[in-house]
């Protein structure tokens, strides 16, 4: 008797220490992240979209049904990653997540230069070779530094009604995203 | 030495099944740590972000959720009325108050896993502050039902329970001081078709 209450406590200890490693290892090992799912979908430095409209069921769920968004995974190992797309949306915003899907960088179309998204994701490292000697066509670009190497980058537009769906898929669909030489 | 062998396994068993299930009922719980409540609509400020509690980091990367960000916009959800019941599809609800800065926000219904409802007709179910009617001290009164109402009306359907997602977009209340003085609109229930 006295064994048995022993391996119960035993048991109900283990479990403690089972749900805290579990718990952290949930994210490490998920292949149903944000990151895993794209990586079904689309190659690397390739714009997806996101929402349903696009055909097909939502890559990523959960995007505002008044919003339209396209994804790109890229890796900082390779080189700087640089996104544009010409802006004439009523509102953008983009945002740099890293391999588990945490927003490290966020921004919108009012801290862009000429309301044009032209953004370019970069480590400490690399930041410190481009500001050496900045390229004259990155001059106007919005410098996101990510201690990250894997990455996704969104980009969210607003489609405030029905008129504007033409227009903000297109906005979408000329977005690139593209390893930048140095 | 069979009876040790059969106490350590019933340890072993108890450990990682009551262990894995207690996370996984965690995870699936729909509210957690870190949430802010302002009336009936909750929000998670920090889901997404490095500063988020073990629980929502394992859930973001359980759903393959991707959030909104700081500079982006606030999501609150609201899945009650001011009286505390459960919000119904069935139901119809008024709206009605003032909101806090935003260039802009959107409104929808949603089901259970925070998607759009689908009603089968053309018109979404969701509203934007730009084309909602207000009365002149600014503030907004929405009808959320399945059949037209006059003003603003958020197109529902179906049965079932619903949820409210009202999403402001580059807002100084993401960021986290200007969540303290923010009131939201209230959620009335008007009437239901048993």
């Amino acid at each position: 008797m006295r064994s048995l209450l022993h391996a119960l406590i035993l048991g109900l200890l283990g479990a403690g220490i089972v749900h805290i490693v579990v718990l952290f290892l949930v994210p490490e090992f998920s292949e149903r992240d944000a990151w895993s799912r794209l990586a079904m979908a689309s190659d690397l430095y390739k714009m997806r979209r996101l929402d349903a409209e696009a055909g097909g069921a939502p890559v990523v769920k959960s995007v505002d049904p008044l919003f339209y968004a396209a994804a790109c995974r890229f890796d900082l190992a390779d080189g700087l990653v640089r996104i544009r797309a010409p802006g004439d949306v009523p509102f953008w915003s983009a945002s740099v997540y890293d391999r588990s899907g945490h927003n490290i960088y966020s921004f919108n179309d009012h801290n862009a230069n000429g309301e044009k998204l032209d953004a370019v994701v970069l480590t400490p490292a690399q930041m410190i070779d481009v500001r050496r000697d900045l390229p004259e066509d990155l001059q106007g670009a919005i410098f996101v530094e990510a201690p990250i190497e894997e990455g996704i980058f969104v980009v969210r537009a607003f489609v405030p009604d029905e008129s504007w769906k033409p227009i903000v898929s297109r906005f979408l669909e000329q977005s690139a995203c593209e390893l930048q030489d140095y | 030495m069979l009876k040790n062998a059969i106490l350590t396994l019933l340890s072993l068993a108890i450990a990682i099944g009551l262990g894995g299930y207690s996370v996984w009922y965690a995870l699936n719980a729909q509210d957690g740590v870190g949430a802010i409540r302002i009336g009936q609509w909750t929000a998670f400020p920090e889901v997404g972000t490095l500063a988020a509690d073990p629980y929502s980091k394992a859930r973001v990367a359980r759903e393959g959720v991707l959030a909104l960000g700081q500079a982006e916009g606030l999501a609150f959800v609201a899945e009650r009325d001011d009286a505390g019941e459960p919000l119904k599809r069935e139901c119809t609800y008024t709206i009605e108050g003032g909101y806090p800065t935003a260039r802009f926000w959107t409104l929808y219904a949603a089901d259970q896993s925070l998607g759009v409802i689908d009603t089968g007709k053309p018109r979404q179910s969701a509203l934007q502050s730009y084309e909602v009617l207000r009365r002149p001290d600014n503030s907004v009164v929405i009808s959320v039902g399945s059949r037209p109402a006059p003003g603003n009306w958020l197109l529902t359907g179906g049965s079932g329970k619903m949820y409210f997602v009202l999403t402001f977009y580059d807002t100084p209340i993401a960021s986290s001081t200007g969540l303290s003085d923010v009131t939201l609109p209230r959620i009335l229930k008007a009437g239901c078709n048993a």
